[in-house]
């Protein structure tokens, strides 16, 4: 029985990634229609990303804008030798880190403005129901962006590091501090 | 591995990978995507080589553009204000018609270089009413903003490419 239902997961995996390349293929012909499928299929996951490394909706939604417009231009650039998902991904979050950077007000770059509002925030009933999305969204911006990287998506120090442009000893004291923010953030205390 | 980064663990693994964004996304993308297949079209419709003239051209629009870029967020600040943020677009839009309007009027007794100059004239002006009929529903959104700057751009830059003299075509 067990075995019977690998196999069909197996065949779904197969048949969704034969039905994903074609739509790929077509799309880098220009058949929007085909775009428009790797769009919906992705949107999710593209969002969630950068979502939770703007920390703000709107800045989010403008960012996932930009990584499909940008993804039009660089899907001749996939080569089908990674899965499609893990590539996106990829691209999602240096376009995501790239957008950022652009929309960094002046006022922002003057005023360091990194620990801004920590302080007002309180910390949670220390109990298992948290949300831990909310509490990551409240961390300062490279701790999460770090935090976001490493924990959630699974890269690592050295290649944070290289897409946020600072060291790697920088990239674990931020991952370090959110982690010491989010404890703060739900209430446990330091064992 | 501490109580705490057990915790976290645990935390993390039922987060969810997807989250749907509030507004539909699809139609600032579609347009961006048909703003870039219109740029490639013209760009091959006129490779000549760029001259010095041309490159003044291309800074005084981009010079133009960044003036619009600059003032736009803070023309939008007063907009939202007014909760009429349409009125910028149509400042942008008029301001645009005067500048085109000028430029025309000052290379009238110049004979432009190609014939179909005022077609792709057109098509840009048609791509700059779709990008303002979506901005009617959306005045905010920044990327059809964007776009919206872009194709106005093209329209000074094909104006005074299609007029330089002959000789500066070399």
């Amino acid at each position: 029985m067990e075995h019977t239902q690998q196999r069909v997961v197996h065949a779904n995996v197969v048949f969704g990634n034969k039905s994903e390349n074609e739509l790929i293929s077509k799309a880098k012909k220009g058949d929007k229609q085909a775009f428009r499928s790797l769009y919906d299929e992705h949107i999710g996951r593209v969002y969630a990303l950068c979502y939770r490394l703007t920390g703000e909706k709107g800045m989010a939604e403008d960012a996932s804008q930009e990584v499909f417009i940008q993804l039009w231009k660089k899907l001749a650039n996939f080569d089908g030798q990674s899965q499609f998902s893990t590539w996106l991904h990829s691209v999602t979050a240096n376009i995501t880190i790239s957008y950022m950077r652009k929309q960094k007000g002046w006022v922002q770059r003057i005023f360091n403005l990194e620990n801004s509002g920590i302080n007002e925030m309180p910390a949670e009933e220390n109990s298992t129901d948290v949300d831990l999305e909310a509490l990551v969204i409240r961390l300062p911006e490279r701790a999460r962006m770090v935090f976001v990287l490493h924990a959630i998506e699974g890269y690592r120090h050295e290649d944070i590091a290289s897409m946020l442009n600072m060291a790697v000893g920088s990239s674990k004291a931020q991952f370090f501090r959110a982690k010491q923010l989010l404890k703060d953030f739900m209430g446990v205390d330091d064992e | 591995m501490s109580n705490f980064d057990d915790k976290l663990a645990q935390h993390i693994s039922g987060i969810s990978k997807e989250k749907q964004p509030e507004r539909d996304l699809w139609r600032g993308i579609e347009l961006g995507i048909t703003s870039q297949q219109g740029d490639a079209s013209q760009d091959d419709a006129s490779s000549s080589t760029v001259t010095s003239k041309q490159w003044m051209a291309i800074a005084a629009s981009v010079c133009l553009v960044t003036v619009l870029w600059f003032a736009a967020p803070f023309a939008f600040k007063a907009d939202e204000s007014r909760s009429d943020g349409y009125a910028l677009i149509d400042a942008m839009s008029m301001q645009q018609q005067q500048q085109v309007n000028s430029l025309l009027a000052s290379y009238e007794s110049t004979t432009a270089l190609t014939e179909d100059w005022q077609e792709q004239l057109k098509e840009l002006d048609d791509a700059a009413d779709v990008i303002k009929a979506a901005l009617k529903d959306d005045p905010d959104n920044s990327a059809l903003i964007k776009m919206l700057h872009h194709v106005y751009q093209q329209q000074i830059a094909l104006i005074e490419r299609v007029h330089a003299p002959k000789w500066q075509q070399i």
